[in-house]
């Protein structure tokens, strides 16, 4: 019961550490716009608690061509990355509504379970085409892992940060499909690297956002649109079939690798 | 914790991961935020916390000890309505009600940080808020008229006036 | 009628924009208890096993409800106009659609009534449940109402809901064309901000004084006073405004399981339901399968319409046979068609029972009739003004149950629309009004029907 739950308030990143220790029964909460509702549902009942809207993780640091974004950070800020990597902030800008992006965190997004109705998680997109590198604490200590490897290992673990370096070119596009107002159906982020390499990776998936790597590999724009079909399994939920996310799966990478050439 | 809520200092015993929805109605008596969804789907809970639009049914409280709380009982009263409170009532802009006090809050932030009559701005800035009566449109032409500055007799009962345009703003 | 086209304040208006309008939920009475249900995981089983003493011995929870507490646990809301009684208040030995209430536990907190549901033993023996109305009237389908599985009542005694008029086979001897549809509207959840709530005091006079959000104050208070078997000046019903009802808050059993809580518990009971019980457990609009078979004319007049409507009424009867009667009286629309033959069922589902909803009845059928005019027009190749004007309402022109137009609205309301979507008619049709039928107007096959409604 939440009435029982220790909630712990760290005031510094120190402190979060130390508070979070080995991750044992503790209940990270961001902004609280994915935790919170589960709390009043009843559906999560933690020993433990942690609020981190005090803990000074809310950072967004550039030193050189590096761009270290804390997991504290709200959502909406990431539009300050708008000239360092487009894809980023346009994907930042289209998740939910004014006041989720203000309240939700870079951290909660990454980290949240897929939704059990409708996609989450929106932001992985990025970090992971932007191949970005995830600052944890838990058990073992700290490390920094590549965020796929993090995102398949991050029970016990808090989130630090992300780093990434500066792409070249960056694209994002999502689905236009109104009538699921807040919710992103399906997305592909294309970033260019310094070192000539292009990624894409996807998010309205079965389970959590994934890289395009045989779309990656094609020859060309049409041939990774197919690819990126047999990359990835989509998610199949009220908001949109598995059928009608197939269909769109190929114009978005289209749409992605083709405004990454121009911009080259 | 404290919460100076509408210029006043409160304060609050409820646990930490109470939402702030449930202390202003239930332990504080402020009861114009509405747990319409409790999931922040809704818009209907939202409040301003230290002048931002946050939806109170999401907000754990026991992160906000000393932020100062606004609610539409905080933005003017009956005598003295506010803009914003003026351009709704003229405009039509509540039948049931229920989401107004959401409404309000978002759209006082949008003018306070330099929001214009443009339709789509607007419509972008309270996106999070849904409707079920209006159609929202009544909604938009108020909080156009509020940013634009119109001022309203509210005692008016002038013939046909109360057409509103179905399209964009003049 | 110095109200016509003026501008008046809303009464409620200043209230709403300063926060003071107040909703049930808004009602503060002291040591007010929190309500959660039991409810049905599943959408067709029966159950044995149900256990509440766990429940009833949490700390913080003062009242446990289930079936066996309910003085009539059958009561037919619409019993006063000849549809019986067929929902129990709360669930007792089966269940028919999911999320159906089986106990009401009333606690402290949110959160103890919450673990107190939990602490509820209860044994499902899962059936098969019956989702398609389609499937309803096959020979193997599952059996899912004490009645069958489709409403006997109407008129008393009959399955169906008819309405017959002139001679449909000669309707289709004589056509030239027949124009055949199927419409299938999907449920529609009413989705008001303000989600179902009631809060009931119990005085010390003995009486209970309910608030409600209901949108008929007098329908619910009879409602609670039939289930509780008190009469009804023991009932104080404060209604207030409604926070978005749209024909979604007439169905009444918050206030009912409230009230039985308030009498066990001596305590002020609220229930105030959550987004996802709104989406999932309360009444929708129902889904309705129409077929519409139009016996038509080349020059576009409909000599004859002959239908069959499923109406979905979900796991109960509810308001469904009245709402499937209105829909016959309306199902040739705004359009007068002489050789009528209508059969409509309620039929039902292991789904939530459906209910009201802005036009309840109506809206359907007004969609086929429309969507169905068109379908004619583009069969014939003609115009879908020209069409709907030549077969629209005139005065002396009858309804589906043979009440006689005297101002009808089909050919002003027509003639408006084209004019505002700037579709220039034909002069002929340009002229049309909604007089008497005569010369084009009035065909062999409309002459009996104007020369004598009762007989035709």
């Amino acid at each position: 019961m939440t009435q029982a739950t220790e909630v712990l308030l760290p005031a510094s990143p120190d402190e979060a550490v130390a508070q979070f220790g080995d991750g044992a029964g503790v209940t990270v909460i961001g902004g609280g716009t994915i935790v919170v509702p589960q709390l009043t549902q009843g559906r999560l009942k933690p020993a433990k608690a942690m609020l981190l809207s005090n803990a000074g993780l809310d950072t967004l640091a550039t030193n050189g061509d590096s761009i270290t974004v804390g997991a504290g950070l709200p959502v909406h800020r990431l539009a300050e990355l708008a000239d360092d990597a487009r894809a980023v902030a346009q994907c930042a800008l289209n998740v939910a509504d004014y006041e989720v992006r203000r309240q939700g965190t870079v951290g909660g997004n990454i980290c949240c379970d897929p939704g059990p109705d409708a996609p989450r998680g929106d932001l992985q997109g990025p970090f992971l085409a932007l191949d970005a590198v995830a600052r944890s604490v838990g058990a073992n200590g700290e490390t920094s892992t590549p965020l796929d490897e993090f995102l398949a290992h991050r029970e016990g673990r808090l989130l630090l940060d992300l780093r990434f370096e500066r792409p070249v070119a960056s694209a994002f596009a999502a689905l236009r499909y109104p009538h699921t107002h807040s919710y992103t159906v399906l997305a592909v982020t294309g970033v260019r690297s310094a070192s000539g390499e292009t990624r894409l990776a996807a998010t309205g998936l079965a389970g959590l956002g994934a890289r395009l790597r045989g779309a990656e590999a094609a020859a060309d724009a049409d041939a990774a649109g197919r690819a990126a079909l047999e990359d990835v399994e989509l998610a199949d939920d009220a908001l949109a079939s598995a059928w009608y996310r197939e269909r769109a799966l190929p114009v978005l990478v289209r749409r992605v690798l083709s405004e990454l050439e121009e911009a080259a | 914790m404290n919460l100076t809520v509408n210029g006043v200092s409160r304060e609050v015993g409820s646990a930490p991961l109470t939402t702030l929805l449930d202390v202003l109605r239930e332990e504080l008596g402020v009861t114009s935020a509405k747990a319409g969804c409790e999931q922040g789907g809704c818009g209907s809970c939202t409040v301003l916390v230290d002048g931002e639009p946050q939806r109170a049914c999401l907000t754990a409280v026991g992160a906000f000890d000393g932020a100062e709380v606004t609610t539409v009982e905080g933005i003017g009263t009956a005598d003295a309505l506010s803009p914003i409170q003026q351009a709704f009532t003229h405009h039509y802009a509540a039948q049931c009600g229920f989401c107004t006090g959401g409404m309000l809050m978002a759209a006082v932030a949008y003018i306070e940080r330099g929001g214009t009559d443009d339709r789509e701005a607007i419509q972008e800035a309270l996106a999070g808020h849904v409707c079920r009566c209006t159609g929202y449109v009544k909604i938009i032409d108020a909080v156009a008229a509020a940013a634009r500055g119109d001022s309203f007799d509210l005692s008016t009962t002038a013939s046909s006036a109360g057409m509103t345009n179905l399209g964009g703003v003049s | 009628m110095k109200a016509v086209g003026a501008r008046l304040p809303r009464y409620d208006g200043i209230e709403h924009v300063t926060g003071r309008t107040q909703y049930v939920d808004d009602v503060r009475v002291p040591g007010t208890l929190w309500t959660k249900a039991l409810r049905s995981p599943v959408s067709s089983a029966t159950f044995g096993g149900l256990d509440t003493s766990k429940a009833e011995a949490m700390r913080g929870v003062r009242a446990v409800v289930t079936a066996a507490d309910v003085p009539l646990l059958e009561y037919g809301h619409l019993s006063a106009l000849g549809i019986p009684a067929d929902e129990p208040l709360l669930a007792k030995d089966e269940v028919r659609y999911k999320g159906q209430p089986i106990a009401v536990v009333a606690a402290e907190d949110e959160e103890t009534a919450m673990a107190a549901v939990e602490a509820i033993g209860i044994d499902y023996e899962e059936r098969e449940p019956l989702l398609d109305i389609r499937r309803a009237f096959d020979e193997d389908a599952p059996k899912i109402h004490q009645w069958g599985n489709w409403y006997p009542h109407f008129e008393g005694e009959m399955d169906c809901r008819q309405i017959r008029k002139g001679s449909i086979e000669d309707a289709f001897d004589q056509a030239d064309v027949i124009v055949q549809g199927v419409y299938r509207p999907a449920a529609i959840e009413h989705a008001p901000l303000e989600t179902q709530v009631a809060l009931v005091v119990p005085e010390a006079n003995g009486r209970l004084t309910i608030y409600s959000c209901t949108q008929a104050l007098y329908f619910s208070m009879g409602v609670v006073a039939a289930h509780l078997q008190l009469p009804l000046n023991k009932l104080k019903v404060v209604g207030g405004t409604v926070g978005g009802g749209f024909g979604g808050k007439v169905d009444t059993a918050t206030e009912t399981m409230c009230a039985l809580l308030a009498q066990k518990s001596g305590r002020p009971v609220k229930w105030r339901w959550t987004r996802e019980e709104e989406f999932l457990c309360s009444s929708t609009r129902a889904p309705w399968h129409m077929e519409v078979a139009d016996a038509v004319t080349n020059d576009g007049w409909i000599l004859g319409r002959k239908m069959l409507t499923l109406h979905d009424s979900g796991a109960y009867a509810r308001f469904s046979p009245y709402g499937l009667t209105k829909h016959s009286f309306h199902h040739t629309g705004a359009y007068t068609i002489p050789n009528l033959h209508f059969d409509g069922y309620v039929a039902f589902t292991n789904r939530v029972p459906t209910t009201a909803m802005r036009g309840f009845g109506v809206t359907s059928v007004s969609f086929a009739t429309e969507t169905h005019m068109s379908r004619i027009a583009d069969v014939l190749g003609l115009d879908p003004y020209e069409v709907r004007l030549k077969n629209a309402n005139r005065i002396g022109d009858t309804s589906p149950n043979r009440i006689v137009y005297t101002d009808p609205s089909t050919v002003a309301v027509m003639k408006a629309l084209a004019g505002g979507m700037d579709v220039e008619l034909a002069p002929a049709y340009a002229a049309m009004g909604a007089a008497k039928r005569e010369g084009d107007l009035l065909p062999e096959h409309l002459v009996s029907q104007l020369a004598d409604p009762e007989a035709h």
